[in-house]
């Protein structure tokens, strides 16, 4: 580089030049501060005058598919103390206006996190009276003052309460991991739909300046709000539930345990989602009374645990489509294979057992019949490999990827499995009973209606979702909530056969004839999972018409005995009602709406209604 | 004479510059401890105690290291950053937003800081090469391509502020290195153009104007002068039309991105507490360990990113000059030693890293005032943290190193 003007003197001038300039800018940046504006920042520092209020944005709205508010939100008041300028004589008076525990005053102004200088939530849900005579004391309370939150407003008539989840104060050790948007004492979604849309729904919070006196008292806007920030109002959510048959589900499963998962097969689209029993979330906005929490706490039927997508059961024999379809497409059977059914197999000196002898029996008939020997030898040919790969592409033992706040994956277990749980002392025997959906496998009622869904449109895996559109309410923007769907290696051939096997379980001689719907050709699994010592949890998964389906639904009754007579006619009666619009038992009834319909239709005498 | 065992000249060593280092490092003792000596934070200041004293190892270190050892390790230096940061980028954890972290015990590291004096050897040794020509396309792109490749892992992490630091080191050395001062202009305008197009139409006019006006006084030629203000011209509408036709959420983004902790709890209140504590100050300041601001602790983190408001609190404007001299006197002797050294490798780092310091000095200062959005700098030898510490003492023992065995090479 032969470069004249390298490193030359002229050059060290100008940086040199450029170097103390720059330094100058900051000198005379110094003198304005400190010398022009020096009186009113000393007078700012010496009154700690100023304060940093938030504004807290307007969380989104929840509409259903028709567009009806299902969540809105109501103003609520907030007690707010500033701990600097608190004056910790005036606690006595503050508890007898707000009727707070001290104890929850001193806890909330020492917790980690809270700065001196910024209001402090204390109590949520302030009356009216209270805030007048806070107003009437304001001289004798410094520090203290109050805010406007919103407090969701549940307007429908559906519970829908697992679903949608709720909002509550946020706790320390989600306060670590969501990181510095969020303020000890602030709201945050938890569970559901709330909690998976949260960042969605909170909109952004906004910062107001201002000067304040001695007693913390707004004087005025800090230099006129030029360093405000204004609160962004949340996204609003439209919901893809069909309202009228969540509202029928959840009456349908009233003096039950279990789920219902109702799905649009052509896209994923959370239709239902009952969980039974569940509890009322108008009891969750604000402040939660502590007997009502304390009473669904304790409540043996655990009221606030969500068995849609986080309870897992044996799946019993509605996993037999799975065996079948691995089956089918790995090419260990056709059609027409036929594997005998004597009524028993034996296998390492085990004797699994089947409801009758099936004879020589294909797989249409085996689906048909429930037949369990067929799937005993088909899944010992099937092996652990493919079992693990067809679990995986049908979300069996892994997240369907749903938009609420928490789910369970299930297991679907592999040798390995088996070996971390028990060493070498397991057979193969525990794979034979995995062919019929007993043993360690456990599924959430969610993964099988998703898994139907992908049965009865052709092959394609949509993730289920509860949520069609975001509305951003400053543009009005629609963004849809995509489905990611995933087409599965199956032939056509195979889903034929399949979908021929579930429509004889209902239309056939099969097990699941309660769920016939007139007008209408259903096609579907009965499933009994074993529960020792307890009785049998009922399964019925299945969807309608049978050419061109609409509706997929998948039912489980703990304790419910067989599928065939108790999850099976609550499908057919959510099928008709998405399809038909009526109630079930059309027939004029004495009783109020609070009776169970489905009990009237139930065949056999001997069904039992409740567990 | 390579690399012999390490002689020392007493003679040779530059005492006004270590003089004025130890200055700041006990200003931003004073400062840490003022800042956290009254509540369980203290354990900030131990932790920087330590720090120092590991500096201090580190400049020794530098200093007695052989005469062209940085020479030969400079492109070693580079690649060894480069892994680093590569390495950061999939395995680091993330602080404030910011995923450029390597966690050592309670202590964290980021290989960002020390990126930079790698970046600055492999530049300095690139452009000292005979066969670079300033004048070549091609050199300058390699040049380029030297720091962008950390620059844009850095960004990755995301760490906009820290990235802007490369840029201000390349256009310095490559200033130093002769490049025409068209170049440089050229290089320099559409950026400025493009920030003012943000913040003002009048501005932005007003500068490609001048730039325009400049060219043409060095290239004396209306022709290409007017394309260049054309090209300026249409640089600056179009960011502003790009800007403006943004929803507010991708703006929002972009906020976000240049500072990801800017979240407006942080950023707004912090300048203004800074100010206050500031501007409370006065001309002499209201007493070690009496300023309220500080001691009430209104300016979050005050000991990393802010600590310049305490001095200028508790000392005044006397206080805040005498730091801001101090700093004037170091970069003095940055330029006046790149001059001075015959060895052009060593002359060029000298420049880099002074540029380095300075540009952390403007900005950091230049955002407690204030002036400059809150891009999250730290202070050289004053802010808490290892980090910049270590890497600033690396810089200087650089520095000090090429003074010391500016003879060994003639």
């Amino acid at each position: 580089m032969q470069n004249a003007s390298f490193a030359s003197r002229k050059r060290a001038y100008i940086l040199g030049a450029v170097f103390i300039g720059l330094l100058v800018v900051l000198i005379v940046r110094l003198y304005e501060l400190q010398f022009v504006q020096y009186n009113s920042f000393r007078s700012q520092a010496e009154s700690n005058s100023i304060r940093q209020i938030s504004k807290d944005p307007l969380r989104g709205l929840i509409y259903d598919r028709d567009g009806n508010l299902v969540v809105g939100n109501n103003p609520s008041y907030t007690l707010t103390v500033t701990p600097f300028e608190f004056d910790w004589h005036s606690l006595p008076l503050l508890k007898r206006i707000f009727d707070i525990d001290t104890n929850v005053v001193r806890y909330r102004l020492s917790r980690e996190g809270i700065s001196s200088f910024r209001p402090v939530k204390i109590a949520r849900d302030i009356t009216f009276s209270q805030l007048s005579m806070l107003e009437e004391y304001r001289t004798l309370l410094p520090g203290v003052n109050y805010t406007i939150e919103s407090r969701r407003d549940y307007k429908s008539t559906a519970h829908m309460a697992h679903l949608l989840g709720y909002t509550k104060e946020i706790s320390p050790n989600l306060l670590k991991t969501l990181g510095d948007y969020y303020q000890p004492g602030d709201l945050v979604g938890f569970n559901g739909i709330e909690a998976y849309y949260e960042e969605v729904l909170r909109g952004k919070k906004g910062y107001g300046y201002f000067a304040v006196d001695a007693r913390g008292k707004v004087i005025e806007s800090f230099e006129h709000g030029r360093s405000d920030v204004s609160a962004e109002e949340g996204s609003d959510l439209i919901l893809s539930l069909d309202m009228d048959l969540q509202l029928y589900g959840e009456r349908l499963m009233r003096g039950r345990r279990g789920a219902i998962v109702a799905l649009d097969p052509r896209n994923g689209e959370v239709l239902a989602f009952v969980s039974s029993p569940d509890y009322n979330l108008t009891d969750f906005s604000g402040r939660i009374p502590v007997d009502v929490w304390n009473t669904l706490r304790d409540d043996p039927a655990s009221p606030l645990f969500n068995r849609c997508s986080m309870a897992a059961y044996p799946p019993g024999s509605t996993f037999k489509m799975l065996v079948a379809a691995a089956a089918l497409q790995e090419d260990i059977i056709d059609e027409n294979t036929r594997i005998s059914c004597p009524g028993s197999y034996l296998l390492a000196g085990q004797e699994f057992g089947c409801h009758g002898a099936h004879g020589d029996i294909s797989v249409v008939a085996a689906l048909e019949h429930s037949c369990n020997v067929f799937f005993y030898k088909l899944i010992f040919k099937l092996g652990f490999a493919n079992l693990q790969k067809w679990g995986r592409l049908f979300h069996i033992g892994s997240p369907t990827g749903i938009d609420i706040g928490s789910e369970n994956p299930g297991i679907l277990p592999s040798e390995a499995y088996y070996d971390k749980r028990y060493g070498s002392r397991w057979n193969i025997g525990y794979l034979v009973n995995l062919g019929i959906g007993q043993g360690e496998i456990n599924t959430t009622p969610l993964q099988m209606a998703a898994f139907t869904a992908a049965l009865a449109n052709g092959g394609t895996y949509y993730r289920p979702h509860a949520v069609r559109e975001v509305k951003d309410r400053a543009t009005g923007e629609k963004r849809p909530v995509g489905n990611r769907p995933e087409r599965l290696p199956l032939s056509p051939s195979v889903i034929s056969v399949i979908q021929r096997g579930m429509y004889r379980v209902v239309n056939g001689s099969g097990t699941g004839y309660a769920a016939r719907v007139g007008g209408t050709r259903v096609a579907g699994k009965t499933g009994t999972a074993e529960n020792p010592p307890n009785p049998d949890h009922a399964w019925f998964v299945g969807y309608a018409p049978f050419e061109d389906p609409r509706i997929v639904v998948s039912v489980i009754v703990e304790n419910g005995g067989f599928g065939g007579t108790i999850a099976a006619p609550i499908a057919g009666a959510m099928i008709r009602r998405y399809l038909f619009g009526t109630w079930v038992p059309e027939q004029p009834r004495g009783g109020s709406t609070e009776t169970e319909p489905v009990v009237v239709e139930t065949p056999p005498a001997n069904a039992p209604v409740e567990d | 004479m390579a690399f012999g065992m390490p002689v020392l000249d007493p003679k040779k060593i530059d005492w006004l510059l270590l003089a004025t280092v130890f200055l700041l490092i006990a200003s931003g003792l004073l400062s840490i401890f003022s800042a956290t000596h009254n509540a369980e934070i203290f354990i900030k200041f131990q932790k920087q105690v330590f720090w120092v004293i590991l500096g201090g190892l580190l400049l020794v270190l530098t200093v007695l290291a052989p005469p062209r050892f940085y020479h030969y390790a400079a492109y070693l230096a580079y690649a060894a950053s480069v892994a680093l940061l590569l390495l950061v980028f999939l395995f680091g954890k993330s602080i404030a937003g910011n995923a450029g972290w390597f966690g050592i015990g309670g202590y964290g590291i980021q290989p960002s800081e020390f990126a930079k004096v790698a970046t600055i050897l492999a530049l300095a040794r690139f452009l000292s090469d005979s066969t670079t020509s300033m004048s070549s396309f091609r050199d300058l792109s390699k040049a380029v391509g030297i720091v962008a490749l950390p620059w844009s892992l850095i960004l990755l992490q995301p760490d906009f502020g820290t990235g802007l630091v490369y840029w201000a080191i390349f256009l310095a050395m490559i200033f130093w290195a002769g490049a025409e001062m068209v170049l440089l202009l050229t290089l320099l305008s559409p950026v400025i153009i493009a920030v003012l197009s943000v913040i003002g139409l009048w501005y932005f006019l007003l500068a490609a104007l001048l730039v325009s006006i400049l060219f043409y006084v060095m290239k004396r030629n209306l022709g290409i002068a007017l394309m260049f203000l054309a090209l300026n011209l249409s640089i600056g509408f179009g960011v502003q039309y790009l800007y403006s036709h943004l929803p507010e959420y991708q703006k929002n983004r972009i906020a976000v991105f240049i500072d990801p902790a800017a979240a407006p709890l942080s950023a707004g209140w912090n300048v203004i507490q800074s100010k206050v504590a500031i501007g409370a100050g006065g001309l002499t300041g209201r007493g070690y360990l009496q300023g309220s601001q500080t001691q009430l602790r209104f300016v979050p983190e005050q000991w990393t990113d802010f600590i310049f408001c305490v001095p200028a609190e508790e000392f005044g404007f006397i206080g805040g000059v005498s730091i801001l001299l101090l700093f004037a006197l170091l970069f003095l002797r940055g330029v006046r030693i790149a001059r001075g050294l015959e060895f052009r490798f060593s002359s060029l780092t000298a420049i880099g890293i002074t540029a380095m310091l300075l540009f952390h000095v403007f900005v950091n200062v230049g955002m407690t005032l204030g002036l400059i959005p809150v891009i999250g700098i730290p202070l050289p030898f004053m802010s808490y943290g290892g980090s910049f510490f270590l890497t600033s003492m690396l810089a200087v023992g650089i520095l000090l190193h090429s003074w010391v065995s500016r003879d060994s090479f003639s």
